[in-house]
């Protein structure tokens, strides 16, 4: 970057006027530095009649801003590399220079189509540091927007699944159901997307009218109307036959390769943090940890699907049980933790979210490590795609459904 | 290649100026007689003259009965006007705002009523490139690669606090404050994120901009344009 176009003028950081002289080679599949690793120079040399296609930064089916060097031979994927680092935000950084309240606030964005599951882990994290008895009924308030910022979720991946598979209707669709929850969630936490309502020791306000009555006239017709969507795909061949013994994983891979959520459920293994490690109010609560045996997209599909209707279970329990109390733990303004380090997971829609935060005494935390599973199921492509055709690698990625905000973080 | 922007507006000129067209009212129209135009004067305009001396004009054809059949303007108007309303998004989201680009565009609000609606997957074929989510460095180049490979005119909206200032992560080692300071922009719509509606109304004051021909782009052509002195 230089400034010569303005000859006299004072150079900053903060001069708006900054002047891009070097073309930037950012679209060439090759990158314009010797390989660094063996990998990277077995990856970058071709064989016999390979070739190498570059999908993304931009491209509508990468769900955001992911890169997927390709490595090709005829119609077949050899090989592929994924470039991350896009939407690096550097928040772990601005987490230990802000105080603990701040720190949840810049944590939500990374996980945006869930963002409640991205601020429930680190506040976990903190309230252990913090030793904070959370009232009742904020835990319960907890698990009902949790669940429902899943179901929210859930509907998403289908809408995006189909519309990379070439289906448009189911994201209309789906979008009609989550721009009602969102508006639900919105009349309680005061934002669409963002909510930033988890605070340490409790939730930021009590549910209210708008809330709940919005949340009963969805609750009265939300299950007819998830299986109409659902209808849609489930009993369309051409979906079914496609997603059928596509991007298979086998239990053993799955967890060598440390998949979480959705994904490990659906090679048979029954692991859910809600289960496995309890938290909050859910040992109270009644669900099923629903699992398939098959590891295929449609397993993985099915799979999401099944845990809507256990989702709504759950919502239907907790207007049920939702004790009366305050919904947040009285604590100063200012929050110093005493030295130690607590370790925090939470069960989400992509698997499990979690944080590891250091105090050392002072008001903002010494560092904070924040697990994504996006970043991890992520890395299953690379081992599922080879032998695969080049446009069955969109489906097998969507069918993973990452973030790329929590990848890149 | 340079990405400059100038520090100030160049002095508009006459050719800028857009000429309002003349509506003739409909009670005023008779196709049969040619003084009804203008007031009943005969018109000064010598191809319309022609025209109604012609007789061409006093054809009473059955789809364009009782309605007007010339209205003079200028051209650049009324490709204003075409430009305006079927803007042509590029289908590029970085970030959170994507999603409620994308709430935007589907079923509850339905961006395809104003005419902003078939998001282009290629550069090639978009009118306005909608920023939506945080900026990071390593992105701004691809993000100043796709501007560059949006044919002219085109149109630039910042959606959202981090593209109009860095918002919540402007003290990142890793972001660009602003999109502003790698291309140009038309239109912020701030919010972390702003609601679709924000969006909307955006898009709104895109298309009053694009016919008053204000913004970064006055000067529009079709086709490749010859630099002054050359």
């Amino acid at each position: 970057m230089t400034t010569a176009q303005h000859p006299g003028s004072h150079a900053s950081a903060d001069d708006p006027r900054v002047t891009l002289d070097e073309q930037i080679g950012v679209f060439e599949p090759i990158p314009p530095y010797p390989p660094r690793t063996e990998r990277e120079a077995e990856f970058y040399t071709l064989g016999d009649g390979e070739m190498f296609i570059n999908i993304g930064p931009q491209h509508p089916s990468t769900h955001g801003v992911l890169r997927v060097v390709l490595k090709i031979r005829g119609e077949q994927v050899v090989d592929l590399d994924p470039v991350l680092g896009y939407l690096h935000r550097g928040v772990e950084k601005l987490c230990e220079n802000a105080d603990y309240h701040q720190a949840i606030c810049y944590t939500d964005p990374l996980e945006y189509v869930s963002s409640l599951f991205m601020e429930w882990a680190p506040v976990i994290a903190f309230e252990k540091l913090l030793d904070v008895q959370v009232p009742r009924r904020a835990e319960y308030i907890r698990v009902l927007t949790g669940e429902l910022n899943r179901v929210m979720s859930h509907i998403m991946f289908v809408g995006w699944m189909a519309l990379d598979l070439g289906g448009l209707t189911p994201i209309l669709w789906g979008f009609i159901e989550r721009d009602e929850i969102v508006e639900m969630l919105a009349g309680v936490t005061g934002q669409r997307m963002l909510f930033n309502y988890y605070r340490i020791g409790g939730v930021n306000g009590d549910l209210n009218h708008d809330f709940m009555s919005r949340l009963g006239r969805w609750m009265s017709h939300a299950t007819s109307q998830l299986e109409a969507e659902l209808a849609l795909l489930n009993e369309n061949e051409i979906f079914v036959r496609r997603m059928r013994g596509l991007g298979v994983v086998d239990s053993e891979t799955a967890l060598r390769m440390c998949l979480s959520g959705p994904n490990l459920r659906a090679t048979g293994v029954p692991f859910d943090v809600r289960r496995a490690h309890p938290y909050s109010v859910y040992p109270e609560l009644d669900f099923d940890v629903v699992t398939r045996a098959e590891g295929d997209c449609l397993a993985r599909y099915l799979l999401r699907m099944d845990e809507i209707r256990q989702s709504i279970r759950i919502i239907d329990q907790c207007l049920h049980e939702m004790p009366d109390g305050p919904v947040i733990a009285k604590l100063p303004r200012l929050l110093r933790p005493r030295p130690g380090r607590a370790y925090a997971a939470v069960e989400g829609p992509r698997g499990q979210y979690a944080t590891y935060a250091i105090s050392d005494g002072t008001d903002q935390p010494f560092r904070m490590r924040i697990h994504d599973p996006s970043f991890v199921n992520l890395q299953t492509v690379g081992l599922v795609m080879p032998g695969n055709l080049v446009a069955d690698t969109m489906a097998v990625m969507a069918s993973l459904d990452p973030i790329m905000g929590g990848v890149d973080k | 290649m340079a990405l400059t922007r100038e520090p100030s507006l160049p002095a508009k000129r006459d050719r800028d100026e857009v000429v309002k067209p003349i509506v003739v009212p409909n009670t005023l129209w008779d196709s049969s007689n040619p003084l009804a135009y203008d007031g009943g004067r005969p018109s000064e305009i010598t191809h319309l003259a022609e025209i109604e001396r012609s007789g061409a004009a006093a054809r009473d054809d059955a789809r364009w009965n009782g309605a007007l059949e010339i209205i003079p303007t200028k051209a650049d108007y009324v490709l204003d006007l075409l430009r305006a309303n079927s803007l042509w998004p590029l289908l590029s989201g970085l970030a959170c705002c994507a999603i409620e680009m994308m709430s935007a565009a589907t079923s509850v609000n339905d961006m395809d009523r104003w005419g902003m609606f078939p998001f282009r997957a290629s550069p090639r074929q978009a009118d306005v490139l909608i920023v939506a989510g945080t900026c990071t460095t390593k992105m701004a180049g691809p993000l100043v690669r796709l501007w560059e490979q949006m044919p002219e005119p085109k149109w630039c909206v910042a959606m959202g606090d981090c593209t109009c200032s860095g918002g919540r992560y402007k003290r990142s080692y890793s972001t660009i404050q602003g999109i502003d300071r790698i291309m140009p922009v038309d239109v912020y719509v701030p919010g972390c994120p702003p609601r679709p509606e924000g969006l909307i109304y955006g898009m709104m004051k895109l298309q009053q901009l694009v016919k008053d021909r204000r913004g970064h782009w006055p000067e529009r052509a079709i086709g490749p344009t010859v630099p002054d002195g050359i």
